[in-house]
């Protein structure tokens, strides 16, 4: 059985930090978990920090793409929080540019965007 | 036979250098000597001169050693290595010249000789040659460090705006050097905007361009906003022309307009404040 990552409920926030470089079937489990939680709580906004990741490879980076665009769909803005130089620097090489993606520097800073973005 | 060269060459260096002189004044027009003072020529000479009776008695480790530390010797003078290697020749062609003139090189044993002589000079030239190329290769080195440390360096403006000014040319290797500087920075002085200048920058072809778009992107996932600043009239009509699309993020002409808009985006405004 492999450990799950937690996902934390904040008034009508989710928040998620990820601590580990995650597997490919972890990936996936999150994603579940994530949309379930998304479903039970009706919570508007999630935050994903990756402050421990420092590195993210292709399937991982379509993973978190889905994951927002699934959340979207569900009628939840996603922000994505520290984000390392280097995965960054990665992500670029590999050419996963998450476009519509929005990012903050950490899970603070991602918090107020998340609020100033739902309140638009 | 090694020693009969050996004290040959010792006894007879002085008119050897006599001769060498003048070949280097024939074939340099006496440039040569307005280079270099008279006690230069000389203790080089004589250097040059030991080092030759060095290579027929010691060892081929300890010969090594010497034309190393002469070579370097020679490079760090500053001489160009055709004067030094036109020097050389010209000395062999001395003791040559002098052998012959004095009997001692004659048709049975000149084969040799000659051999012996050879013996001594090719690892010269080959040490020189390398030490003159280590030389060379050091300046490039140092002079790529200090093109790298005057390159990309983020400066915090304000709490939450950065500047990094952008000057000469981006290849690719600086490119990778400046994302790096640029993302850390970000990442370590909390900016929410950064401002890339690149006022500096002569050309922006669509490599220079491609690399830029990069770093904005890179920046944007750490979660800051990169703004391009600086675009100067020439530099909008190449990226034009070129059919680069920079529309994903905000650009202006200079780092004043820049800095204004980067200051609407974090909530705040310069105000004059009226005199006391």
């Amino acid at each position: 059985m492999r450990t799950r990552i937690p996902i934390l409920k904040l008034r009508d926030t989710l928040i998620v930090s990820i601590q580990w470089e995650l597997d490919d079937q972890m990936a996936l489990s999150f994603q579940e978990d994530l949309l379930n939680k998304l479903h039970s709580t009706a919570a508007r906004g999630v935050v994903i920090d990756l402050t421990s990741i420092d590195f993210i490879d292709s399937f991982i980076a379509k993973v978190l793409g889905d994951v927002i665009s699934m959340s979207g769909l569900m009628g939840a803005k996603v922000v994505i929080t520290g984000i390392q130089p280097a995965v960054a620097i990665t992500l670029i090489e590999l050419g996963i540019r998450l476009e519509d993606v929005s990012t903050a520097l950490d899970l603070e800073n991602g918090l107020e965007k998340l609020e100033r973005e739902l309140e638009d | 036979m090694n020693v009969t060269l050996a004290s040959y060459i010792r006894e007879n260096l002085n008119p050897i250098l006599e001769s060498w002189k003048q070949f280097m004044e024939e074939e340099e027009e006496g440039k040569f000597f307005q280079i270099m003072s008279d006690d230069m020529i000389d203790s080089t000479a004589h250097e040059l001169g030991e080092l030759m009776i060095f290579s027929l008695t010691e060892n081929n480790q300890e010969f090594a050693r010497k034309v190393e530390e002469f070579s370097v010797k020679m490079a760090r003078h500053g001489w160009s290595i055709s004067f030094v290697m036109k020097a050389l020749t010209n000395f062999t062609e001395a003791i040559y010249h002098h052998m012959g003139q004095t009997g001692f090189l004659n048709d049975n044993n000149s084969g040799n000789y000659i051999r012996l002589i050879n013996n001594w000079l090719t690892p010269l030239n080959h040490s020189i040659v390398e030490a003159y190329s280590k030389t060379w290769e050091r300046t490039v080195q140092l002079q790529k460090m200090a093109l790298q440390e005057l390159s990309a360096s983020l400066i915090p403006v304000f709490d939450k705006i950065s500047v990094m000014p952008l000057v000469g040319t981006i290849d690719t290797e600086r490119a990778k050097l400046i994302m790096e500087n640029l993302l850390q920075g970000v990442v370590k002085h909390r900016s929410e905007v950064v401002l890339l200048d690149i006022t500096g920058v002569p050309v922006v072809d669509t490599m220079v361009a491609h690399h830029i778009i990069q770093a904005a992107d890179a920046v944007r996932l750490v979660g800051a906003k990169c703004m391009l600043v600086g675009i100067r009239p020439e530099i909008a009509q190449t990226i034009v022309a070129l059919g680069i699309n920079l529309n994903d993020f905000t650009t202006t002409s200079t780092l004043q307009r820049g800095m204004e808009q980067a200051l609407a985006i974090t909530n705040r405004q310069i105000v004059e404040v009226e005199e006391q």
